[in-house]
């Protein structure tokens, strides 16, 4: 019992937990969002493109979130204007896009002497939170929280179907920026926790589990959050026994979830699918 | 001055990491041409994280590293597939999903095992200290993808352009569908010791997209590519003997910036051309249809309604 109790005991065990946490929490509203609007993988692309916005803040002085979030909005900025102007596919685009960005970032690291570490920039260090970092994320995250539920009639119609949001009078260009900066924006405050790479499961899986379970968008929003909530806090438990990578964890602790609403989920899962085959045919 | 230039070329190393980034780059670049224009860009992205586990393993337990990497390509691709097809999330959703969660297994393996592995390695390649085995599974690869692309690319381009034609005029799209699929797992291991497995998808898409961009040909299309392939690819290993190592970074640096001169500067389809076209008083050229079938068109895009 005392051994189980033990992570309990580290200041810094605990901070991780209610970092990750929120971060699971926000990240999770967020995705149910994304997972309708099919924006899954711009989170991916928004995600790597921060690295150069960090080492140039790094070099200017600013604070690295600033650099951060406007160099990951530059990336989908960029994504959308050159597939208006080019023959180009959008998928095509966010590939070249995101990856010249991350690139170039990659050179500018090296060339840049610093004292950021890029292990922690790719894949978090949850464990080694700084006093500040954790307010910092609280806060952050308690921000983009508020805008998304506050909005949360707005946005959702948007993700629905656009037209019908234009035609109720909504301005949906504002929306889509403001949907894209809250991405931006909660990529910027997951970095310290997941990192880069596994960012984006932070902010597909949630949406996909909680999809495949409710049928009901305020139902979703509550399935996701709770599943990202265990499986933050389960992550970041279990890799204090494992001494395994925090961020690896969490994502994995999620990805089991999903692989158990996958075959198990009442209506959409594969068990009641096969179910209902035979009957249907 | 010259002598500062030509430094690199007095390592082996050197050498070997220049030759060996030109022959991937052009076998990428190859199959760039058929992944963007079936718009399978993000699978590349998708499948290059997914082998990770797969290296992560072949390393501990002393395989080929192709083969463990390989195998976990495939089984995502696999994976992937299967839940798109059974549940009602989205491809692009899917696709996250089962990548990530493949990511962070590799990452967790390699977590509890640090010492078999370096992570930097995967993530960012290391082709300045390749092994004569590992040069030798590569080339072997791209013996393979280019014979298979050599041999088969009308029906691949068929494929990509237009399944249903494809399939009315009797070929296998199923069999090339798979063929397409391993190939580009194929070139994603091989990819990924040169330029890191965040940054293969740059060699899988960029060279195809600028190309596109230049041309309405697809034999022309597949010539610039590839000749912008190989020549990023010698250029950024080049230049990266000067920028401390990251080879990855430089290649994929260079590829972007022809990309964006490009999308600037092209004859018929570049922004310049468009404006000169507008300003001339011409009706604006319609938007270019896409090649490729609606039904086929995978949904990883974002749907731009009332957006910018």
């Amino acid at each position: 019992m005392n051994a189980l109790l033990e992570p309990f005991r580290y200041g810094f065990m605990v901070d991780a937990m209610i970092a990750g946490a929120a971060v699971g929490a926000v990240c999770a509203v967020l995705s149910c969002y994304l997972v309708l609007k099919g924006w899954s993988l711009m989170g991916d692309a928004i995600s790597h493109a921060v690295l150069p916005g960090i080492v140039i803040a790094y070099v200017i002085g600013l604070p690295l979130a600033v650099g951060a979030f406007l160099s990951g909005l530059f990336c989908a900025v960029a994504t959308g204007f050159i597939k208006a102007n080019s023959r180009v596919k959008e998928d095509t685009v966010m590939g070249v896009v995101f990856t010249g960005l991350f690139a170039f970032g990659l050179v500018l690291f090296t060339k840049v002497k610093s004292d950021l570490h890029l292990d922690h920039i790719l894949f978090g260090n949850i464990l080694g939170l700084e006093p500040g970092d954790l307010r910092n994320m609280l806060v952050a995250g308690g921000v983009t929280l508020a805008i998304i539920l506050g909005l949360r009639r707005d946005l959702l119609l948007f993700c629905f179907d656009p037209a019908q949001a234009r035609a109720i009078g909504l301005r949906t260009k504002l929306l889509y920026y403001l949907l894209l900066s809250l991405l931006a924006m909660t990529i910027v405050v997951s970095l310290k926790a997941v990192g880069i790479i596994l960012v984006v499961a932070m902010l597909v899986t949630p949406g996909c589990i909680a999809y495949l379970l409710a049928d009901r968008f305020d139902r979703m929003l509550a399935v996701a959050v709770t599943s990202a909530v265990g499986s933050s806090l389960a992550g970041v438990y279990v890799s204090f026994f494992l001494n395994a990578s925090t961020a690896a964890c969490i994502v994995l602790a999620q990805a089991l979830v999903f692989g158990v609403v996958l075959a198990f989920a009442p209506k959409h899962g594969l068990l009641a699918l096969r179910r209902r085959l035979p009957g249907a045919s | 001055m010259i002598e500062f230039l030509l430094t690199p070329f007095q390592y082996d190393y050197m050498v070997k990491a220049i030759l060996v980034s030109g022959l991937i780059g052009g076998v990428c670049a190859f199959l760039s041409c058929f992944i963007t224009l079936k718009g399978w860009s993000l699978m590349g992205d998708a499948l290059s994280h997914s082998v990770v586990p797969g290296v992560a393993v072949a390393y501990a337990l002393g395989w080929p590293f192709a083969a463990g990497a390989f195998g976990t390509g495939l089984l995502a691709a696999v994976g992937m597939a299967f839940v798109k097809t059974r549940t009602r999330l989205r491809e692009d959703a899917v696709i996250g999903v089962v990548f990530t969660a493949f990511f962070a297994l590799g990452l967790f393996l390699i977590s509890l095992n640090p010492s078999s592995v370096d992570l930097r390695t995967i993530i960012f390649g290391n082709i300045l200290a390749i092994a004569d085995p590992d040069i030798l599974q590569i080339a072997i690869i791209s013996g393979i993808t280019l014979a298979v692309l050599g041999l088969k690319w009308r029906d691949l381009l068929l494929f990509c352009f237009d399944v249903n034609q494809a399939r009315a005029l009797g070929l296998n799209v199923t069999a090339l569908h798979y063929t397409l699929l391993t190939l580009l797992a194929a070139t994603a291991v091989a990819a990924l010791q040169t330029v890191g497995a965040c940054l293969v998808v740059a060699m899988l898409v960029t060279p195809g997209a600028t190309a596109y961009l230049l041309t309405d040909r697809f034999g022309r299309m597949i010539g610039l590519a590839v000749g912008m392939g190989v020549g990023t690819s010698l250029a950024g290993a080049y230049a990266s003997y000067f920028f401390d190592g990251s080879t990855g970074g430089c290649i994929v640096t260079l590829q972007s910036l022809l990309f964006v001169l490009a999308l600037v500067f092209a004859p018929k389809h570049g922004l310049r051309a468009a404006r000169a076209r507008l300003k001339g008083g011409a009706r604006p050229p319609d938007a270019p249809a896409s090649p490729e079938n609606g039904e086929t068109r995978p949904e990883t895009g974002f749907q731009r309604g009332g957006g910018a």
